[in-house]
């Protein structure tokens, strides 16, 4: 009997020994996995228990806020969809975008910025709470961005060309990321996609704004000077069996390299490219941020530029009006219409002027740099002038605001089937700039230089 | 140090844990919750000492491990229900007290256990009764039919059964273990007793088969016959009634688990949860999330990540079937393990006062009260943690549950009664083998 007791307690420990080690199985070495698997929801509560960093506008006003339910704190967006694509979105069940993405660790309080504080909190006991950002946005240029777009499919980004800070940043459609997760699948399954945001990731042909480009090599080079004279006979001109017609097949006689950036002539700006070739037109496109990947979190490429080692004189001629394989996003072109505007700096672009703690003390302040010097100050000058011209005289005459020289340069981007997506790109007041745009609307007429221009209008006060 | 001193200074621990831990949930919950939780501290530190006091009077010789360990375990258990479900937690103190009254009747109604003897039938019929009651007017609550209400409260009659079945097993093979010993005839080339001893070892299997139809309820099943196997072991001392009872069980449960779905779904479970992760099973994975989310040293208490944001708990049946997930969560391995240690030292100590024991009775009694009591606490914490299947029960004195909070507390006076007994006896009782005449000594005298 005594033995069998025994064996009994033996048979105990036994069982409770396998327990304990079942135990450090799951809770030790197989945890990482069980920690990281994807029907695991605690992740997705353990950030529902973090207050979310507020995301407040330039002028102070709240952008994202939360709400307190229970333990959890639910993302509130007070200004609905006029800040997407800026803020993105933060849902627990599909992931997050734009600066929620970007600036996560910030906003959830897991930056090394907020590694003091998250100590004090933790010897204080008061909750950890993220970081606030301040954005560059200016309300009042994304909402004129907004409304101006209205139901056009396109996009506006608009930058401070001095210093690279974003004003507005628009695109259309848009969706409301306080319903992101009630309109998921509907917003997934939209044929407009309203879930791409086509200032950072929209990759457009061109067309005449490439021009911008063109001219800048021309002029740095020395191959061209504004008064440098072409003749455009009629019937194009043929390169290398591809010929280049002006947009509807004008015929533009002798002109100065000025009136045919002014008027946008295809056939003299097929020539000029042909000249300067094709691995100098891609060394400019790169020196204007092409192929690179912007200097920031959010992401977006700067557009690309096709291989200059294949190309023919074709490609060369086509590209140099915009046309061909070069593709481009907004957010570049408003780049290289700040460079312009910046005496031939573009400056690094930036979203968040500002990263505060709880206290509002400023935890980390967005200095302005330089990212690219593509051009000389003179070559930027000469080519304000230029597009000064443009706005004055040329194409782009409803950019013109009374009062304000507005420089700029238009295109039609040809997508074939005699559909085409328009263009402008400016800034403005062209002797002291304070805003570079670029705007693009997709399978649109001339309402992309009147979007420009109320947006121009906007970052000025007027 | 005196026994009883030794007892009364490890229960402080049970009162800083239960202090500490409200404390801490309080801090944590404070915007939920009230201050009360800093009052549980004292009231437990009250009744546990009246507890003590009423120990150190009528059983004054027994093992004083077992009582702080309890009290470990009960406290930590209101602790966590306080943490998941406030308001649970008060109906849980509530039980609580009921359960030291009942610890403290049954030490005082018990004294004279031996004399359960001569009642064994009426015991054990009254185990099979309620057992009856339980499959004719159980209603279903999470897949098993186990809850009968009563006058409003809910109430587990299988708790209780639990312990008047072992006191059955204790009593019958005390009287019949040597004719079980023997073997008359033989079947198959396997030596075997006469048929009619074995006859309450072939209705317990039954029982415990039927259970598992009508009650859908696996681990009670499971409960029953492992306790009468264990008892009917240690009587005979022949390994043969623990293959032959195992062959029985494994055999009955194999059937079943090809004719009816809900055992198969359970074995289905344990075997792959990942084919049905959202669905069947969820439960026992996000009770693997949780203890992964623990780690080595939890995520402390309050801290977990176990109420959704309806206020629901996270795993379905957190605070009951469940509850040693939400410990390991927030303990980390360095808890649970914890609570796996104490739970074999509970047995360690139970099964020294079955082997001090000197008449049978005692050691049958002590044996089968430690087993179900072990084993109960190992089923669960085993099913929880996916090394057996799941089985819906509760983890003893942790999970909210009056029944077995009560249940357990009279099993735990039984357990006291006999170590209080198996002393004197050492001292200066020589062996009466379960007369009742010698019980009679155990009093408060």
């Amino acid at each position: 009997m005594d033995r069998s007791i025994r064996r009994l307690f033996v048979f105990f420990v036994l069982i409770f020994v396998g327990l304990v080690v079942q135990l450090t199985y799951v809770q030790v070495w197989a945890a990482p996995r069980l920690n990281t698997n994807a029907y695991n929801t605690r992740g997705v509560e353990q950030q529902m228990r973090v207050e979310r960093g507020l995301i407040l506008a330039a002028d102070g006003s709240q952008l994202a806020t939360n709400t307190k339910d229970g333990v959890y704190f639910l993302r509130q967006y007070p200004q609905g969809s006029l800040t997407s694509p800026w803020l993105g979105y933060s849902s627990l069940r599909y992931g997050r975008a734009g600066v929620e993405l970007a600036y996560n660790p910030e906003l959830s309080g897991d930056s090394d910025l907020l590694g003091v504080r998250n100590f004090l909190d933790l010897v204080t006991g008061r909750p950890t709470r993220g970081a606030d950002l301040r954005l560059t946005l200016d309300p009042n240029v994304q909402r004129t961005a907004v409304e101006a777009l209205g139901d056009n499919v396109g996009a506006v980004m608009a930058l401070d060309p001095r210093t690279g800070a974003v004003l507005a940043w628009a695109v259309s459609p848009r969706f409301d990321p306080n319903k992101i997760d009630e309109e998921w699948k509907q917003l997934n399954g939209d044929p407009g996609k309203p879930l791409v945001d086509r200032a950072l990731q929209g990759r457009y042909p061109p067309g005449s704004v490439f021009k911008v480009i063109v001219a800048a090599a021309a002029l740095e080079k020395g191959v061209v000077t504004p008064q440098t004279t072409f003749d455009d006979s009629p019937g194009g001109w043929l390169a290398g069996g591809y010929r280049v017609n002006n947009f509807g097949d004008k015929s533009f006689g002798e002109h100065t390299f000025a009136e045919a950036f002014a008027n946008s002539v295809n056939t003299t700006f097929a020539k000029v490219g042909v000249q300067l070739g094709a691995e100098e037109l891609n060394t400019y496109a790169h020196a204007f941020g092409f192929g690179q990947q912007l200097p920031w979190r959010l992401g977006g490429s700067g557009g690309s530029f096709p291989d200059p080692a294949g190309m023919d004189k074709a490609n060369v001629a086509q590209v140099s009006f915009g046309q061909g394989a070069v593709l481009v996003t907004p957010m570049q072109m408003a780049l290289v219409a700040a460079g312009v505007a910046n005496g031939g700096q573009i400056m690094r672009p930036y979203v968040v002027s500002e990263v505060r703690d709880y206290n509002q003390q400023v935890l980390e302040k967005t200095k302005p740099t330089v990212w690219l010097r593509p051009i000389t100050p003179a070559t930027a000058a000469t080519l304000r002038d230029l597009m000064v011209k443009v706005v004055q005289e040329g194409t782009g005459t409803r950019a013109a605001i009374e009062g304000v020289k507005v420089a700029g340069k238009t295109g039609t981007a040809e997508i074939g089937g005699g559909v085409a997506h328009s263009w402008f790109v400016g800034f403005a007041p062209a002797d002291a700039p304070s805003v570079a745009v670029a705007v693009v609307v997709e399978k649109g007429t001339a309402a992309s230089a009147s979007i420009a221009r109320d947006v121009m209008a906007a970052a000025l006060g007027l | 140090m005196s026994t009883r001193n030794k007892e009364l200074l490890l229960l402080f621990p049970a009162i800083l844990l239960t202090t500490i831990g409200f404390a801490t949930v309080y801090i944590r919950r404070s915007e939920d919750i009230g201050w009360v939780s800093l009052s549980y501290g004292a009231i437990f530190l009250g009744l546990f000492g009246l507890v003590h006091v009423a120990r150190r009077l009528l059983v004054p010789r027994a093992d004083p491990y077992l009582l702080p360990i309890t009290a470990l375990l009960s406290t930590l258990g209101i602790l966590m229900i306080y943490r998941l479900k406030p308001e649970l937690a008060l109906q849980q103190a509530v039980w609580l007290v009921v359960g030291l009254v009942t610890f403290v009747g049954v030490l005082v109604g018990a004294r004279h256990y031996r004399r359960l003897v001569q009642y064994k039938y009426i015991v054990g019929l009254a185990g099979l009764a309620l057992l009856l009651f339980t499959i004719l007017f159980a209603r279903e609550i999470g897949g098993a039919r186990l809850w009968v209400r009563f006058g409003g409260v809910g109430f587990q009659p299988p708790e209780f059964a639990k312990l008047l079945l072992v006191i059955f097993f204790a009593a019958y093979l005390c009287d019949m273990r040597e004719l079980l010993a023997v073997s008359t005839h033989r079947v198959l080339g396997l030596a075997l007793p006469p048929f009619r001893y074995l006859a309450p070892l072939l209705t317990i299997w039954g029982l415990s088969l039927a259970m598992m139809i009508f009650m859908k309820d696996l681990g009670t099943s499971l409960l029953f016959f492992a306790a009468l196997l264990a008892v009917m072991y240690v009587a005979t001392d022949r390994l043969f009634y623990v293959v032959a009872g195992m062959g029985l069980f494994s055999g009955g449960a194999y059937v079943l688990y090809q004719i009816f779905p809900h055992v198969q779904t359970r074995v289905d479970v344990w075997l792959d949860p990942w084919a049905d992760p959202t669905g069947k099973g969820y439960q026992i994975l996000q009770s693997l999330f949780a203890l992964a989310a623990g780690g080595l040293f939890g995520r402390g208490l309050g801290n977990g990540y176990l109420l959704l944001q309806s206020g629901a708990t996270i795993i379905p049946a957190l605070e009951t079937d469940f509850i040693f997930s939400a410990i390991g969560e927030e303990l980390g391995l360095a808890g649970s393990a914890a609570i796996v240690l104490l739970y074999l030292i509970f047995v360690f100590r139970g099964l020294r006062i079955a082997l001090r024991s000197r008449d049978q009775f005692s050691r049958l009694l002590a044996t089968g009260l430690t087993t179900v009591f072990g084993l109960q606490a190992f089923l669960i914490m085993g099913g929880v943690t996916k090394l057996i299947p799941l089985t819906g029960i509760t983890l003893p004195f942790v999970s909210y549950g009056g029944s077995s909070i009560v249940a357990n507390f009279a099993l735990l006076a039984l357990l006291l009664l006999v170590s209080d007994a198996s002393t004197r006896d050492e001292v200066d009782v020589p062996e009466t083998a379960g007369s009742p005449a010698a019980g009679a000594r155990g009093g408060t005298t």
